[in-house]
């Protein structure tokens, strides 16, 4: 005979283990249960009551508040740092990989990785109180090379979008795959600020990439997908001096929206532009057409695309060589010694770094070279 | 051999969401422990060395960034494409922070694009030397030992 605790022991561990996981969730709520909590930005400017326990993004975000982030909160991507005055205790292990020295005492966190459990006085760039989260439709995808889309997303009928050229966006994807969550990535607009009414994104295939992969094989056009932005600190400096820039792959982005900016807005032939961009072949190029017609047309733009390893099939007669190569070369022999020169570079941090010490030998003054580094 | 600790948490850290949001173990049903036996005895079997292997992709690697973000070719025999992202990536052992930064090797004999191709990543290069861990079947950055003697050319 199958004795009686037999059936009774199972229901009594399961009693027991569903007694404890209530009184667990019941404590969780009590003892972490932090209530409303008062955030203090930029010395009061503005003033926030935000759910408590939550991470201090995500709470921010709730308010319309959007701190750059290019993990989505993960905590490894170190770009959602903000000032904390608040004593709020040590500097988590998760953060210290991404903060400096000056940093640590500058009381700079990681906005992922704080916990919403007191009052907090934070600071942050003013600009971000002009981000905006948008849901837009997908109008247009357009292949510019064999690994670069043109995305073209519309913006809602009430909505007219403000930002610099030169900033870029948040771009979100939905979950897919074996992706199990939505996942956001930075890219440059690459439309110009006089169109209000879209954004224009140069979305680079790259192997591996959660977002890129999307966006180069289920992305359709008439989707909705959500944007958020505008961010960063790279932009036209309004001085008269040479603008030297230089560029790769989507590293376009920025540059196409400067340039027609400059067309819109009547500057393009205020100063002179030289635009360097590097491909390995010819099928790498693009816009070719466009920027062509801004060479002949305007006399201080300067267009200089040179390919690296040119095909016997391009019959390539133009600028052979890493594009550090081609513009040190134009440094050195074709652009006045003397002028004054500002540096815009857009790509790899590789790429970015070479060519800053190209231009450092050439005596541009580093304080005067400004990056949009894709890492 | 039996999961350490050490392994054991490795595991844990490589679940979807926890590092990256695909995780390191693909739909590979087996422990971390088992997919190193299994491709340590596939190495074996294929006279292939994990220390060469990684020699050899750190070089790739390196050469590669020559290119600034563009495909470059290397000794004639491979075109590499270095890519960088934003950010950093913790190894799931716990024992560093690496930087996104992908690299797309392609087998080239003499320059000419053979469409056979591995991916290799900073961390997942760590993973290999150190752990002999090629990630699990299905993973985007899953390291096949054939592959690796193919387009490594060994």
């Amino acid at each position: 005979m199958v004795p009686f605790a037999y059936f009774t022991a199972p229901l009594a561990v399961g009693a027991i283990s569903a007694a404890l996981a209530a009184l667990i969730s019941v404590t969780d709520k009590i003892v972490n249960n932090y209530g409303d909590i008062d955030v203090a930005i930029n010395d009061g400017k503005k003033e926030l009551t935000i759910k408590g326990g939550q991470p201090l993004l995500f709470g921010l975000a709730e308010e319309g508040i959007f701190i750059p982030s290019a993990c989505g909160g993960r905590g490894s991507c170190g770009t959602c740092k903000v000032q904390v005055s608040t004593d709020i205790g040590p500097v988590m292990p998760t953060e210290l990989p991404f903060l400096e020295k000056k940093e640590l005492e500058e009381g700079i966190r990681l906005s992922c990785q704080i916990k919403l459990k007191q009052p907090l006085s934070i600071a942050i760039p003013e600009e971000l109180f002009n981000v905006r989260d948008y849901i837009g439709i997908v109008e247009r995808i357009n292949d510019v090379t064999h690994d670069i889309k043109e995305v073209y997303v519309k913006l809602p009928d009430d909505t007219d979008v403000t930002f610099v050229s030169g900033q870029y966006g948040q771009f979100e994807v939905p979950p897919y795959d074996k992706v199990k969550e939505a996942t956001m990535r930075a890219y440059s607009m690459s439309s110009p600020p006089s169109d209000t009414k879209h954004l224009e994104f140069l979305i680079r295939l790259v192997p591996g990439g959660i977002v890129t992969t999307y966006v180069h094989t289920n992305l359709q056009e008439g989707q909705k997908i959500r944007v958020v932005g505008p961010f960063g600190d790279f932009y036209v400096r309004d001085t008269d001096m040479a603008m030297i820039c230089v560029a790769g792959g989507s590293g376009m982005a920025p540059f196409k929206s400067i340039f027609q900016n400059r067309i819109d807005d009547g500057t393009i032939n205020d100063r002179d532009i030289w635009y360097f961009f590097g491909a390995r072949t010819k099928k790498d190029l693009f816009y070719l057409d466009w920027l062509y017609e801004l060479d002949r047309t305007y006399e201080r733009f300067h267009f200089i695309p040179a390919l690296s390893e040119p095909q016997a099939e391009d019959e390539w007669d133009g600028p052979t060589g890493l594009i550090t190569e081609v513009l040190g070369s134009y440094l050195q022999e074709t652009i006045p010694t003397e002028q004054a020169k500002e540096g815009y570079l857009c790509g790899s941090p590789g790429m970015l770094d070479a060519c800053m010490a190209v231009m450092q030998q050439h005596k541009m003054d580093p304080e005067r070279i400004y990056f949009d580094k894709f890492a | 051999m039996k999961m350490s600790p050490e392994f054991t948490k490795a595991q844990q850290n490589m679940q979807p969401g926890v590092i990256t949001s695909n995780g390191f173990l693909g739909d590979d049903h087996r422990n971390v422990v088992e997919i190193v036996e299994a491709d340590e005895e596939h190495f074996a079997a294929l006279g292939i060395d994990f220390d060469e292997i990684a020699e050899r992709l750190r070089f790739l690697m390196n050469e590669g960034r020559k290119g600034l973000g563009e495909p470059i070719t290397v000794s004639d025999r491979w075109i590499v494409t270095v890519y960088e992202a934003r950010g950093h990536l913790a190894s799931p052992f716990e024992d560093g922070v690496f930087r996104k930064v992908n690299a797309q090797i392609e087998w080239a004999p003499d320059g000419n694009a053979s469409g056979k191709t591995i991916l290799v990543s900073d961390l997942s290069l760590h993973l290999l030397e150190h752990y002999h861990f090629l990630q699990g079947r299905g993973s985007p950055f899953r390291l096949e030992p054939p592959d690796l003697k193919e387009v490594l050319a060994y």
